[in-house]
């Protein structure tokens, strides 16, 4: 007990004790901010500084010449690097906006006090607990052209399939693995917005009843109002898990074909860890960043402008 | 006083806690490599990669152990993981395998880079290895790198043709050759094939044959044996010296080979685009194909119904193989692959390891691992050529006498040259050949721009103008090596 008086703050000299107090909030959180800096910033100058070397481990074990801003330039001159972009900014923009359209509709629904709800509840979660490479085989055998459930599904609508296959045909394939993620993650948005969605409270819904608000207008003025910050950041959150996509499409169509489904993920994934090359895939991985951070930015920019925090 | 000592308990937990983590942070970054994992002498770590030798292999493993006492812990993975797995492992300095899996694209950057050992001395130690019993076109292709031998090979694969005999029966075919001759190249193979276009059998739709069309290595793969056949190379000078790095796409010969293969592509399932290494396997093996190249393990895996599931396939009793096509006037060639084990150099069971490659690659292993009856016997991919003359393996693989001499005629280093980057110009390459596949460029276009993409790579990675010291890699200085390390 003594041990504890003899330490605490007021038993410390009056201008040391003013510099704690003062600076209390600032010497918790440091640890944490030290560990997070040392985690994000030390791998990212890492791969800076290795962005302007010459460093194949094909080659050899260590950095082979300084070669300034070439890394830069070969990334942006690489045969894929344009379709890659293209690819990931159609992956990334339409996967969000369709898995946040589709995940709100089954959240409403989950609202509803209707039968087996319960059930759909703990089913929901399924997809979302298996791991992309495996969804990836999953798809692969759904897509099969010689009797996949999928392609089978959609002869029998009579929607034609082209010859090659869904994931075959550079028409359709980036759709096809499109499609494989959006039956991942669709769930998580569900799940996030159902309990987002819980927390408004009824008296509001019930007054704008009793006004003979439509069920749209309920919806669009009341309920996304409220629960806008947690729609607004899982939408930043799985926009940048997208724009990183590269496991399924090394299952389904190991960017093919042609680059008709090439990814900026699965490039970085080709460069770093199939040809090792470091210096390129370090400058690559810089590019990401800041085209990943310039939009999220401007998404934050935008959708927080009106906001407080 | 219960509250004060409570508080006071948290806060050791706390300290506690904050201590270990902090030490353990700071400390892993210092910790020695050896010191992950307490190895014991009379063990042996073995890092595999999953191929269809890996099976038979595993079953082999009690034999090594009761032989020499040395515990064999053995770990497979794919082809991708692996090489991410040695490459970050071999950076870092925390390998703790004693033996590796080594494919031939590979051997190079290993031995340049220090991280493996040369096998050179072990085997010159050796007086019961017989080096000379392993077929030298194995060796010079897949487990030599500037006159060492990195590795030593454990499953060696050549290409070769598979045809239905029912099929070919059924329609009036003639059977392709056994042999290599000038009659039969790869314009007489697409017009047999084209024998069997719109062609029912069984009442089911038949496709004359199929291809892999998946991007970058299957397709490569499948192309290049093609390419080489029709003489195609890639480099000005390799692997004869001097090394000469400039790339040579734009000639005839690869624009042959691309039109061959279109009309390959044309006669296959249009999905093939996407098919990869096994999809074509079991695609024949589905019954429906009439006839495909592809390398020889798939002489018994096409006894399988899926990829190694050990369940008889439809064709398992319908299927002949034979001999590749060849270019009308060239010398045939033929790719070679495989794999190989190697001893890395931050291994502190040296020793182990060579007695464990030297037992794996044996003549008596290798037949024990082709007589293991699961999964419908599942290896005949013998680098030794003393088992070729084997009476009891070949009555179970009749076709041994096809794949020797498709072995005999390899050359690994012509067609998918084994040179520092190879990577990178492999996904170029098979990206533009996916492309050729569905599109209608032309291919001399395609391949002009590929041939400037191949430039611009090789002088990135400084292969352009290449200022290393060349080798002269031959065949003949490969047998010459053979036969100075079996005589000292």
């Amino acid at each position: 007990m003594s041990a504890t008086i003899a330490r605490s703050p007021q038993a410390l000299p009056p201008a040391r004790r003013s510099f704690v107090r003062r600076n209390l909030p600032y010497l918790l959180i440091a640890p944490s901010v030290i560990m997070l800096l040392a985690l994000i910033a030390y791998p990212l100058l890492f791969a800076l500084r290795s962005s302007f070397y010459f460093w194949n481990l094909q080659i050899g074990p260590e950095p082979q010449a300084f070669v300034g801003f070439d890394n830069y330039v070969q990334a942006f001159n690489a045969f894929d690097f344009q379709d890659a972009l293209v690819n990931t900014l159609i992956l990334s923009i339409a996967g969000t906006a369709i898995e946040f359209v589709l995940g709100l509709s089954i959240a409403l629904l989950l609202l509803r006090a209707l039968p087996g709800m319960n059930v759909v509840r703990a089913l929901l979660i399924l997809p979302t607990t298996i791991a992309p490479i495996v969804v990836g085989f999953l798809f692969r055998y759904l897509y099969d052209p010689g009797g996949g459930l999928i392609t089978w599904l959609l002869k029998s609508t009579g929607l034609p399939i082209p010859p090659e296959g869904l994931l075959g045909s550079p028409t359709t394939a980036l759709a096809a693995v499109l499609f494989a993620d959006v039956w991942q993650w669709t769930p998580f948005f569900a799940i996030v917005l159902y309990a987002s969605l819980l927390s408004v409270p009824d008296e509001i819904i019930e007054a704008a009843r009793l006004d003979r608000a439509s069920a749209w207008t309920i919806l669009m003025r009341i309920k996304l109002p409220l629960i806008r910050r947690t729609a607004v950041i899982i939408v930043m959150l799985r926009f940048m898990q997208l724009f990183n996509t590269f496991d399924t499409v090394l299952v389904l169509t190991r960017g093919g074909p042609g680059t008709s489904t090439r990814t900026l993920g699965y490039s970085l994934y080709e460069q770093g860890l199939i040809n090792f090359n470091i210096g390129l895939v370090s400058a690559m991985t810089w590019i990401t960043v800041l085209i990943v951070n310039v939009i999220v930015a401007l998404y934050v920019f935008f959708a927080f402008r009106n906001e407080e925090w | 006083m219960n509250v004060d000592r409570m508080a006071l308990s948290r806060r050791s937990l706390l300290k506690g806690v904050s201590a270990t983590a902090l030490l353990a942070g700071v400390a892993a970054p210092f910790a020695a490599p050896g010191a992950a994992r307490a190895q014991s002498a009379d063990a042996v770590r073995v890092l595999c990669v999953e191929d269809p030798f890996f099976f038979s292999l595993k079953a082999m493993i009690p034999d090594f152990e009761k032989e020499t006492g040395i515990k064999v812990e053995l770990e497979s993975l794919s082809y991708d993981a692996l090489q991410a797995r040695l490459v970050s492992a071999f950076v870092a300095q925390t390998s703790d395998a004693d033996v590796i899996a080594v494919d031939q694209m590979w051997l190079g950057q290993y031995l340049d880079n220090g991280w493996i050992v040369s096998l050179n001395d072990f085997i010159a130690k050796d007086a019961d290895i017989d080096l000379g019993d392993f077929l030298p076109e194995v060796l010079y292709s897949s487990n030599m790198w500037r006159g060492q031998i990195g590795t030593l090979p454990v499953a060696a694969y050549a290409q070769g043709v598979m045809y239905r005999k029912d099929m070919f029966d059924e329609f009036g075919i003639a059977a392709p050759p056994s042999e290599t001759s000038e009659d039969w190249t790869w314009t007489k193979y697409v017009e047999t094939l084209k024998a069997l276009e719109g062609k029912s059998f069984n009442g089911a739709p038949v496709f004359p044959t199929v291809v892999c069309g998946s991007q970058p290595s299957p397709i490569v793969h499948m192309f290049t044996q093609v390419s080489t056949s029709h003489g195609a190379g890639w480099f000005k000078s390799f692997p004869g010296a001097p090394w000469d790095f400039e790339p040579q796409l734009t000639g005839p010969a690869w624009v042959k080979s691309v039109e061959v293969y279109r009309a390959l592509y044309r006669l296959s399932p249009p999905e093939a685009i996407n098919y990869v290494w096994f999809d074509a396997g079991t695609r024949f093996a589905k019954g429906d194909i009439g006839m495909f190249y592809w390398w020889t393990p798939y002489f018994y895996l096409i006894k399988n119904a899926g990829y190694m599931t050990g369940t008889k396939s439809d064709v398992m009793d319908k299927y002949a193989t034979a001999a590749l096509p060849k270019a009308e006037g060239v010398p045939q060639t033929v790719s070679l692959g495989g794999w190989s084990l190697g001893v890395p150099s931050s291994s502190t069971r040296q020793d182990n390891g060579y007695a464990f490659i030297k037992w794996a690659t044996s003549k008596a292993t290798q037949k024990k691992m082709a007589l293991w009856p699961d999964l419908n016997h599942q290896f005949s991919d013998f680098a030794r050529a003393s088992l070729y003359e084997d009476d009891e393996v070949k009555a179970i693989y009749p076709y041994l006498d096809i794949q020797l001499a498709m072995m005999k005629q390899g050359n690994g280093k012509v067609t998918r040259p084994p040179v520092p980057g190879y990577t990178a110009l492999e996904s170029v390459l098979g990206l533009t050949l996916n492309q050729l596949l569905t599109g209608s460029e032309d291919p001399a276009a395609a391949l002009e721009r590929t041939n400037g993409l191949f430039a611009s790579i090789l002088k990135g990675n400084f292969m352009i103008p290449y200022q290393k010291e060349s080798f002269a890699d031959s065949l003949d200085e490969a047998k010459a090596l053979i036969g100075k390390l079996t005589k000292s």
